[in-house]
């Protein structure tokens, strides 16, 4: 029951953590903005994946799967900070 | 149980996410903005989190326990948000 509610809350603020980010880029056009907007959205389909493994599917593992959305999500971030911020 | 493809994902993401914190220390030290600091412990605190899950075997009791410092890494986030568009 406990567990649910963090696995939730943690989908629920990384979804507004990416909105704000996305928003803040609409306005600014500051580019570093765009991925970490985009970071988010990726942590936050992964936190999707988290409470679907361990609330909805307990007896399917979804661990590879969800890692390696995470994975791509903080690799985006990384391009982003690697070729698009001035040094 | 962690199978070996998890274990090498969840220790890509740990070392991506330590990449990322470098990065945003980096940036702070630069421009002093507090907005990068609060992102760089954001991060840290990721990296933190992610190397003890894929560190230790945990119950499914004790497992959400180790999501509350990735919810304090998402509030950070926010509040680093929320900061910087009152500042302006």
């Amino acid at each position: 029951m406990v567990s649910s509610f963090i696995y939730g809350l943690c989908a629920a603020t990384s979804a507004v953590c990416a909105g704000m980010l996305l928003a803040a880029y609409r306005l600014e056009r500051y580019r570093l903005l765009l991925w970490s907007g985009l970071c988010f959205v990726g942590l936050t389909v992964n936190n999707v994946i988290l409470l679907l493994d361990k609330i909805v599917l307990p007896d399917v593992d979804l661990s590879a799967l969800r890692l390696f959305v995470a994975l791509i999500a903080m690799t985006v971030l990384l391009y982003g900070l690697i070729w698009d911020t001035e040094s | 149980m962690m199978n070996n493809l998890s274990a090498v994902l969840s220790g890509a993401v740990a070392m991506a996410s330590f990449a990322t914190t470098l990065f945003f220390v980096k940036f702070w030290r630069q421009t002093s903005d507090v907005f990068f600091l609060l992102f760089a412990l954001a991060f840290a605190i990721d990296t933190v989190s992610r190397a003890a899950l894929g560190l230790t075997e945990t119950s499914n009791e004790l497992e959400p326990v180790f999501y509350l410092l990735r919810l304090a890494m998402f509030a950070l986030i926010i509040i680093a948000i929320t900061l910087k568009n009152r500042l302006r």
